[in-house]
């Protein structure tokens, strides 16, 4: 059985019961809210609604953010399967989550996420799904960052022929020449800055606001001169 | 528009054109293209997702440049033609300019709706942190909080004297508030199944009447407590209610794109107006002097054509702002210029103008006899949630998910 497709709590270490209240939290929310976006997943997700970027590009969007620090495919398979798209019809969802599983392999870990694709695909048949890339993690190249870039691939490759759902690279601005990432776009070698998170979601945005102005009237946009 | 490319703009263009093949898998295409257009087969970095990128940022570009240019002319109108000085200014005409008198600050979330006590200097605003707050509007002052909700105030009102308030909210509790001397919470009513998203009083202020997510309409005897009607039709989410005033009718609008008038008395739906294209998110009842403004604008010839009203304006996710003439039950004319949802309506007592409230962080004053957009207030620094014009007072304020309340001054 691969632990990344299973459905599983968190479980509470620290004894204070803080995932089961914030998933809680998240449920009153979507009874209460109506979004046009919700973005899923972990830290990655969870950090950037703290940046410049997300109160500039993703707030006006209408976005609910239902990411939890430390949150690996299976818990957020959890939280999907136990009501946080219910009550909601969002016109995407926005998924990030599979770095937190460090000891999993590529293979079972991209097969965590195709399986959350496939959960929020029968509780929303109509919604877009957009899975932007595993980012790369550690100032240095190591073992994680490799994995990170294979499930990446898999994910690609399993969901290509998939309506609905697209892929989104957003690493590629992150590594330096010489291979490395800086503090000044991840703080901690793994959560984006305030100019990482511009670089790596602006791509994000710009799909989520052709998606959302799709069917609207094309306005001319040609300067006058 | 012509444009020519220079040699090295040309190379450029090809050298991307090529990297968006490449990257894209039609390489058949790109052989035949390196040959035709000569194009080195290495391929420099630089050249990664260029086209790509111009294709998006050139359309983000000019989003930006007519925001600018907007702003720009908005700015020279203020400085060219100037607002009436305080002496000069007349009720009827009047209307709100930045900058904003008072910014209030306190609630701990979004703001949901702001309201006017009709005789006090006093408004309340709602808030998603469960209370509502009561400030002085002249002074910028705050006044007190009322507690006793758990879950976010969706809508307040008063009743014509402004003795009660009433409040409803996501606890799916309706509560009245004495704002004659205990400001305390004296009655609690119950009934809906979900979320309680407004609430109003009807003119005579013996009952009142609340819409909910769960797709009905409510009435409350104000005395009892007790809900004495349900109005059912909606097929989603009502979002709004709002009472006619003479009370006779009172209007509703929901998720289901609908806006329906009820007949108070009869549980029955009178007519359903339909042409919004998303959910209807606000409206507002047009007062009696707003007859002659909506007339001219729909262009109807007086003598013949002449609409009789009632009139109500509806604001709606799909950016518009609509008049309706609810009597016959069409649409008059359309409001077209926000970037985003349209949260809240307020006519000008004066009733030529109808001011609104938009996600798009701005309140606009709209010229109903030529049917424009005449102003627009880059009121705050996120969604625009509501907006209320004081019917005596030359006051307008709004309030936003940034938290604060903004008092605007009309001149």
């Amino acid at each position: 059985m691969n632990p990344c497709a299973v459905p599983t709590q968190r479980p509470d270490v620290d004894g204070d019961e803080r995932w089961i209240c914030i998933h809680r939290r998240f449920l009153s929310e979507c009874r209460e809210k109506d979004p046009d976006v919700i973005f899923l997943g972990d830290c990655v997700l969870e950090t950037l609604q703290d940046s410049e970027t997300w109160n500039q590009y993703f707030a006006p969007l209408h976005c609910l953010n239902f990411s939890i620090r430390g949150d690996r495919t299976e818990n957020v398979l959890w939280r999907v399967e136990n009501g946080e798209l219910d009550n909601v019809k969002p016109k995407i969802v926005v998924l990030h989550v599979g770095t937190n599983n460090t000891e999993n392999s590529a293979e079972q870990i991209a097969e965590g996420i195709v399986e959350i694709v496939h959960r929020i695909r029968s509780k929303l048949p109509d919604t877009y799904i957009v899975l932007p890339t595993l980012l790369p993690r550690g100032q240095l190249p190591n073992k994680l960052r490799e994995k990170n870039e294979k499930v990446n691939q898999i994910v690609k490759e399993k969901t290509i022929g998939l309506n609905q759902v697209q892929t989104v690279c957003i690493g590629k601005g992150l590594l330096q020449t010489d291979n490395t990432i800086s503090h000044h776009d991840m703080f901690d070698y793994k959560n984006l800055t305030n100019s990482g998170a511009k670089k790596a979601f602006e791509p994000v945005h710009d799909l989520l606001s052709q998606i959302l102005n799709e069917n609207e009237p094309e306005k001319d946009l040609t300067p006058s001169e | 528009m012509k444009m020519v490319l220079s040699q090295r703009q040309r190379e450029e263009l090809n050298q991307a054109i090529a990297d968006y093949l490449g990257s894209s898998g039609y390489s058949e295409t790109l052989d035949v293209f390196r040959k035709e257009a000569d194009v080195s087969t290495e391929n420099e970095k630089k050249f990664n997702g260029l086209l790509e990128k111009k294709w998006t940022s050139v359309i983000r570009l000019q989003k930006k440049v007519m925001e600018l240019e907007a702003k720009l002319s908005e700015a020279e109108k203020e400085v060219i033609e100037g607002a009436p000085t305080k002496a000069k200014r007349s009720p009827g005409e009047w209307i709100p300019r930045p900058p904003e008198k008072f910014s209030l600050t306190g609630h701990r979330a979004s703001i949901t709706r702001v309201a006017f006590h009709p005789i006090f200097g006093l408004m309340v605003s709602s808030s998603e942190d469960a209370t509502i707050k009561v400030w002085d509007f002249e002074t910028g002052e705050y006044e007190r909080s009322l507690k006793g909700h758990t879950d976010s105030v969706q809508d307040v009102a008063f009743d014509a004297q402004g003795k009660f308030l009433v409040s409803c909210s996501a606890d799916l509790s309706i509560k009245l508030w004495d704002f004659q001397q205990s400001y305390e919470c004296v009655k609690t009513m119950h009934g809906h199944d979900h979320n309680v998203s407004s609430v109003a009083f009807v003119p005579a202020g013996d009952y009142v009447i609340s819409a909910s997510r769960d797709k009905t309409i409510k009435m409350w005897e104000v005395a009892t407590g007790y809900c004495v009607k349900t109005y059912t039709g909606h097929r989603e989410w009502v979002r709004m209610v709002r009472v006619h005033v003479d009370g006779s009718i009172f209007a509703s609008c929901s998720n289901d794109h609908c806006i329906r008038i009820w007949l108070t008395n009869t549980k029955d739906c009178k007519v359903e107006l339909r042409d919004h294209d998303h959910t209807v998110e606000c409206i507002a009842w047009a007062p009696e002097l707003s007859t002659a403004a909506i007339n001219e604008g729909t262009g109807a010839d007086n003598k013949k054509g002449h609409h009789q009203g009632p009139f109500l304006a509806s604001g709606s996710r799909d950016k518009t702002i609509r008049v309706w003439d609810v009597g016959a039950g069409i649409c008059l004319f359309t409001l077209n210029g926000h970037d985003n949802w349209v949260r809240g309506l307020s006519f000008h007592p004066g009733g030529k103008y109808l001011i609104s409230s938009s996600d798009d962080k701005t309140i606009r004053v709209w010229d109903l006899r030529n049917k424009r957009c005449m102003k627009t207030l880059y009121a705050h620094q996120h969604f625009c949630t509501s907006v209320d014009f004081h019917k005596t007072h030359p006051f307008v304020i709004s309030g936003s998910v940034d938290q604060t309340v903004k008092v605007w001054e009309c001149r």
